[in-house]
């Protein structure tokens, strides 16, 4: 077969010994790649029950049938292994250029078993593969390691790798690749850390053999086109990146704000991304082989904030800026910049500060605790906060462990805003109904990337819908969660998959896509097998979940019983018994959410 | 009557200069719907853009009041 190389690189880093496998072509077909692949291999080879953060538990880093082709986009790939946060699964995607790299080893996957007596990194070149000593580089940040470690191999080497928060077991921990991309959520950068495990180092020339490569070129080309006239007219993925969007999410009333207290924020002229592009913006940085390039090179060149990375991007204005009542942007780009530095998920990092801070407000954790003060709004005490976390010190213990353990600890678990105990992202659900319904149901707790249908309630895209309505969103969720199964098993970015995922008419059939793994693979899937295959992830995924304990799909107190007091979605709350029902039987699960023997069967998943 | 149009990110370019944050204020005839509001604006007004009465999704032809903000933003994947 094509596009895949039916290989993989099984690491035991208890014993440094290193092993290769083929893949069987038909669980290749069956399982389409990265975040599917990776999810079978973890569901047969590991119990659910497991400890995130003992060495039974696996760390597989999953590239897809896309990834180093010439598909646009063609270079994420999956962190996928337990989580230390949501006790669930973990599935974290990232860009940049690493994942092409990986792809090249000749290696379509890799697995991490076991744990090292002392620290590592993974070095391959191709079929040049060793464990080395992570020593000299142990303690050092994101961007230091990075820099060393290209140094002692090769400029044409890239790196995936842990900052201190990785190391010191946050469980917000981050793998950080290329510097400034991440495969951010769930702690998956704690499992690395609780590995030894520092980095992995790649590169080689094993391009994946293509089908069709004429054809392939053909519809790269075109899909290209296709971005490129969207960017002429004047994108706003490519001038702003994600950082127009706090304007689209307060007008609607769904910026979380303080913690989720209110759904608009008064300062937010002060944090958009005209604000951004106008002060601090440098240039724009693509991921490899991408047309729209919607990141962004900044910064903030003197005063006590200097500093310069990439970022931020919407969900970082939406957590370190809003969710905690945050308008001074110079000093958020320093919490992103040190969020990449460090290693850490900007997501949980930010809204576990605005936890912290809604408490010492009420009074709930007092300031002898933290050390000092700790209002909203306050950027110096947030940027103080994420220094204690990331190397676990005094208060910094704490809320390394995220919002959802804190407000437990302290007595107020109706503070945390989460589900599977993993923080929201930056849509408030209660003026997104749909939203809802994702978070409460996620494989990996609440994420906007397990199946984004703020695509439709907030973007318009395909077509427009009623954010503040229920009715039709239990088919609209699913159709979303296994149409972002595909994309990230297939190795595309989403921001530009969606654009051949995705037609008018609710994208029934997810033919370009399909067409593409076609041209790589070979596999000849139609759509509906493309898109029964993701059904088939997904659904596998969930009996993971369900068998690791994870059982209850609800909301936390704040989204179910206090109405957004402001904005308009005022009054409202998630009414997530109108769609909980009808996504289960929509999903051909039983009424308590278990995946029914006939679905498994449809499937062809184990009992 | 007096209503509002915010335009966001690329769209204020279609803005007159005094428009301050991507917000400009109108003088528009009473009977004014969120379809004639936006039209002044050199926007795409098919399935290309977001269009919203004050946050909220409604009928194109809904009649506009005092006060009233209509906003419009490029429908386009993103966050
Ligand atoms: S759209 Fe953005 S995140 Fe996606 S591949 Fe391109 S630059 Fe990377």
């Amino acid at each position: 077969m094509y596009g895949w190389h039916l290989r993989i690189l099984r690491v035991n880093l208890t014993t440094h010994k290193v092993t290769t496998e083929d893949v069987d072509p038909k669980i290749a077909r069956d399982y389409l790649g990265g975040r599917g692949w990776a999810i079978h291999y973890l569901y047969k080879e590991m119990d659910p029950m497991t400890d995130p953060l003992s060495p039974e538990n696996k760390l597989i880093f999953a590239t897809g049938p896309l990834t180093a082709t010439p598909a646009p986009t063609g270079n994420r790939y999956m962190v996928v292994t337990k989580s230390p946060l949501t006790g669930a699964l973990a599935h974290s995607n990232s860009g940049g250029e690493f994942p092409t790299w990986m792809k090249r080893t000749g290696f379509d996957m890799f697995i991490f078993e076991g744990k090292s007596p002392e620290p590592v990194y993974l070095f391959v070149n191709e079929d040049q593969v060793e464990v080395r000593s992570a020593a000299h580089v142990w303690g050092k940040d994101v961007h230091e390691t990075t820099d060393i470690l290209k140094a002692e191999t090769s400029a044409d080497a890239r790196v995936a790798c842990i900052g201190p928060a990785g190391e010191n077991l946050a469980l917000m921990a981050a793998i950080m690749n290329d510097k400034h991309r991440a495969a951010a959520r769930s702690g998956v950068g704690a499992v690395m850390g609780s590995k030894n495990l520092k980095a992995v180092v790649a590169m080689g020339n094993k391009n994946p053999p293509l089908h069709d490569p004429e054809g392939m070129r053909a519809l790269s080309v075109d899909t290209s086109k296709n971005v490129g006239a969207d960017v002429k007219k004047g994108s706003n993925m490519r001038i702003y990146g994600t950082s127009y969007v706090p304007q689209v999410t307060n007008t609607l009333g769904i910026l979380p704000t303080r913690n989720f207290l209110q759904g608009t924020f008064e300062h937010v002229n002060n944090i958009d991304g005209d604000a951004l592009k106008n002060q601090y913006l440098i240039r724009h940085t693509p991921c490899y082989r991408c047309p729209l390039s919607c990141g962004r090179l900044t910064e903030v060149p003197d005063g006590k904030y200097k500093g310069k990375g990439e970022g931020p991007e919407y969900e970082t204005i939406s957590s370190l800026g809003t969710g905690c009542g945050v308008s001074d942007l110079a000093a958020l780009l320093k919490a992103n910049y040190l969020c990449n530095e460090y290693g850490m998920d900007t997501i949980t990092t930010g809204m576990t500060i605005a936890a912290a801070m809604e408490m010492y407000e009420k009074g709930y954790i007092p300031e002898s605790v933290i050390g000092q003060p700790l209002k909203f709004g306050d950027h110096d005490a947030m940027i103080e906060m994420i220094k204690l976390m990331a190397y676990m010190e005094g208060f910094g213990k704490d809320l390394a462990m995220g919002s959802y353990r804190l407000a437990e600890k302290y007595g107020h678990p109706e503070i945390a805003v989460t589900t599977r105990k993993q923080e929201f992202p930056g849509y408030d659900p209660r003026g997104s109904q749909g939203m809802g319904l994702l978070y409460a149901t996620s494989n990996k707790g609440a994420s906007h990337m397990e199946g984004d249908v703020a695509y439709e309630e907030v973007f318009g895209v395909p077509v427009k819908e009623n954010p503040l309505t229920t009715e039709g969103k239990p088919e609209l969720v699913k159709h979303f969660e296994d149409s972002f199964a595909l994309m990230d098993s297939s190795g595309l970015c989403v921001f530009v998959a969606i654009r051949y995922a995705f037609n008018k008419d609710r994208m029934i059939l997810p033919e370009r896509l399909a067409e593409m793994m076609n041209l790589s693979t070979g596999a000849g899937y139609t759509p509906e097998e493309a898109l029964k295959a993701a059904e088939r992830v997904y659904n596998l995924e969930r009996m993971f979940l369900l068998k690791a304990g994870s059982t209850e799909d609800t909301l936390p107190h704040r989204m179910l019983h206090e109405p957004l007091p402001d904005g308009p979605a005022k009054g409202k709350v998630v009414e997530l018994d109108k769609m909980l029902p009808e996504f289960y039987k929509v999903r051909g699960w039983d009424e308590k959410g278990w995946p029914t023997k006939e679905k498994l069967m449809e499937l062809g998943l184990p009992m | 009557m007096m209503i509002r149009v915010k335009l966001i990110a690329n769209y204020r370019e279609a803005l007159p200069p005094e428009a301050k944050h991507g917000v400009v204020e109108l003088d528009v005839p009473d009977g004014t719907t969120v379809y004639e509001a936006i039209s002044r604006f050199d926007i795409p007004l098919n399935d290309e853009s977001v269009i919203v009465l004050n946050g909220l999704t409604v009928d194109m032809n809904t009649p506009l009041v005092e006060g009233d903000m209509v906003t419009a933003f490029s429908a386009i994947a993103g966050g």
